[in-house]
């Protein structure tokens, strides 16, 4: 299963049933349900900014840790951390537009999701060519390309809250085809390579069923 | 033990004379005397120019669900060369049966009429179909019956009339019903299909064998998206269905009328998708071994990241191997499948030992069916 197409798949599957894990937490279904309060909405950017501000870091690291044969692998992930790492600002502004108090954020402490998510994303970008990442970059990247912008419009309207205060969330937009395109230019960087083909899988499904527990752990 | 089962015989039926998007409104009406608004954009999504009612253009019923069910039983027994005589064992589908009890499988075999057989009712929405094939196949599969027959039928025509809106909390003051009860107004409507297997192929007469029937359902995660017995409000609290506070106020709330969750359809739709990923992954489906693709769902509803995402991992069916009939039959629900393989049949398309994949989602509560057949 070293082929590009069949790790998209087997990708697409994780992301599926990730959708389905998500769909039944309670925030979600809350969410989905009508009965969403603006401090869940408040709780949910609280618990996402933890993972948004360590992204960009998780992947400088990984980064670091690209050897020379796969250069431009390591710029693109360089890339990527740039225009990513200042996203969790945003968020605190789209919290305080929503009637938070700018200290409730960012003195939020992680939940268990959220610490062992991080964890488990710096432990894998602390080896050497952590491939492996790019399938939990499916996962992250998916869920701002596809579930975000569902996620704030849902909330906008079921708690009428100003444009200000959903930015984070629609600015992710639906750009899933340029997603799609370009992300299988970096398997292209990586495979055909039977390990790493496996390794980017599972790291999916491990990055895929932390992020779901750290949505699940978000109470208001 | 283990044998192969055939697809002896395929029938349909479908009431009256097609009915053109302009004459829709004559017969299923118009609620409050006013066309729809939204009509024109439920045609433009769904892509269908005509349909049958088994109501005719003043609203009144020529037909029942149970009658057009055995009428296509009746065909299906024909084209297998056989009669009800033969028949031991009848399992059926439908959305929404003539009665509300007993199950619509006592109301087909009422009219089938002739001697008496083993029955299964299966209720659900486009994907009861595939359950009740299912139970016809295994039960000629274990060696129970040597002709059992699947049928599906619908007559939802009967549910868009004016006094399953009028009054409700589905109309607003203007007089316009809310779009989650007008849109399936215009993308379902009436007739029936069925099959016969038989644990041998017509000796004379091209058969299919069937190599598997999957159904997956997806409700653990997702609340109804296509029901009828709540209100749209109330529709993820199991105890507030209709019978909690009776006929009456159950209308008045709007919770007898069809209905439909757009924005969830949207995450059914890649739910279903990932389903099939993961047949295709699993080599349960191989699309390169598939020859014809009969798809309850029009591949122009498809949403273009959903076809790149297909293409993409090796897993799209080119369009050239899809054969509807969707848009000259309408969308008949469960019916609609065995209705799309009996042209299928007819049309002389599919040569001997040809693959054909039959696909069939249901939007109820998020649920897929798979069934792979092979000619022989």
């Amino acid at each position: 299963m070293s082929d590009t197409a069949d790790v998209l798949r087997k990708l697409a599957v994780v992301f599926a049933s990730f959708e389905g894990r998500l769909e039944q937490t309670p925030l979600i279904r809350k969410l989905t349900r009508g009965r969403f309060a603006i401090d869940d909405y408040r709780a949910f950017l609280i618990g996402l900014r933890q993972q948004v501000k360590d992204g960009a870091l998780w992947m400088s690291r990984a980064a670091s840790n690209v050897d020379e044969e796969h250069l431009e692998l390591r710029s693109r992930l360089m890339r990527h951390a740039v225009t990513e790492h200042r996203d969790f600002r945003l968020l605190e502004a789209d919290f305080v537009a929503s009637g938070g108090e700018l200290a409730a954020i960012t003195g939020a402490e992680k939940n268990i999701g959220s610490e062992a998510l991080s964890a488990w994303m710096f432990h894998e970008a602390s080896k050497p060519n952590p491939f492996g990442l790019l399938g939990a970059m499916w996962i992250i990247e998916g869920l701002g390309s596809i579930k975000a912008a569902e996620w704030g419009r849902l909330a906008q309207s079921r708690l009428a809250l100003p444009d200000t205060a959903v930015r984070f969330l629609l600015y992710h937009g639906e750009n899933d085809l340029t997603h799609i395109a370009e992300f299988e230019e970096m398997l292209g960087l990586v495979l055909p390579d039977e390990k790493v083909a496996k390794r980017i899988v599972r790291t999916a499904e491990v990055t895929a069923r932390l992020y779901a527990l750290q949505i699940e752990e978000i109470a208001a | 033990m283990s044998r192969d089962v055939f697809i002896t015989g395929c029938g349909s039926y479908l009431p009256g004379e097609p009915v053109a998007n302009d004459s829709i409104e004559d017969h299923i009406g118009r609620i409050h005397g006013r066309p729809s608004l939204l009509g024109r954009r439920a045609l433009r999504w769904n892509g269908i120019e005509t349909r049958h009612y088994a109501l005719d253009s003043d609203g009144h019923a020529f037909a029942t669900n149970a009658g057009m069910s055995a009428k296509a039983v009746n065909n299906a027994l024909d084209c297998a060369g056989l009669g009800v005589g033969d028949l031991s064992f009848l399992a059926t589908a439908t959305t929404q049966g003539d009665y509300l009890v007993p199950g619509h499988a006592t109301a087909v075999h009422g009219e089938l009429g002739q001697r008496s057989m083993e029955i299964a009712s299966f209720q659900s929405v486009c994907g009861s179909s595939l359950m009740a094939a299912k139970s016809a196949w295994l039960n000629v599969l274990a060696g129970e019956h040597k002709v059992a027959a699947a049928c599906a039928g619908e007559f939802s025509s009967r549910w868009f009339r004016p006094s399953f809106y009028e009054g409700t909390a589905l109309v607003d003051a203007k007089g316009r019903a809310r779009a989650e009860a007008d849109f399936l107004r215009f993308t379902l409507s009436d007739g029936a299909g069925a099959i016969v297997m038989e644990p041998e192929p017509a000796k004379d007469r091209q058969s299919l064998r069937v190599d598997f029937i999957d159904i997956v359902s997806l409700a653990d995660r997702f609340d109804p998206c296509m029901w009828a017995g709540a209100a749209v409000e109330n529709r993820s609290d199991i105890s507030k269905g209709w019978a909690a506070s009776g006929p009456l106020a159950a209308h008045a709330a709007g919770a007898i009328a069809l209905l439909q969750d757009f924005d969830l359809l949207k995450r059914v739709i890649r739910a279903w998708v990932g389903v099939y990923l993961e047949k295709v992954d699993l080599k349960r489906i191989l699309p390169d071994s598939v020859d014809w693709l009969l798809c309850h769902y029009s591949a122009r509803s498809l949403r273009e990241e959903i076809v790149s995402l297909l293409e993409k991992t090796d897993a799209m069916i080119p369009q050239q191997k899809w054969f509807s009939n969707l848009p000259r039959v309408g969308n008949v629900g469960s019916a609609s499948i065995w209705i799309m393989l009996d042209e299928f049949l007819k049309s002389g398309r599919l040569k001997r030992g040809e693959k054909v994949l039959c696909v069939v989602p249901e939007s109820g509560r998020a649920l897929v069916g798979f069934m792979m057949l092979e000619a022989v």
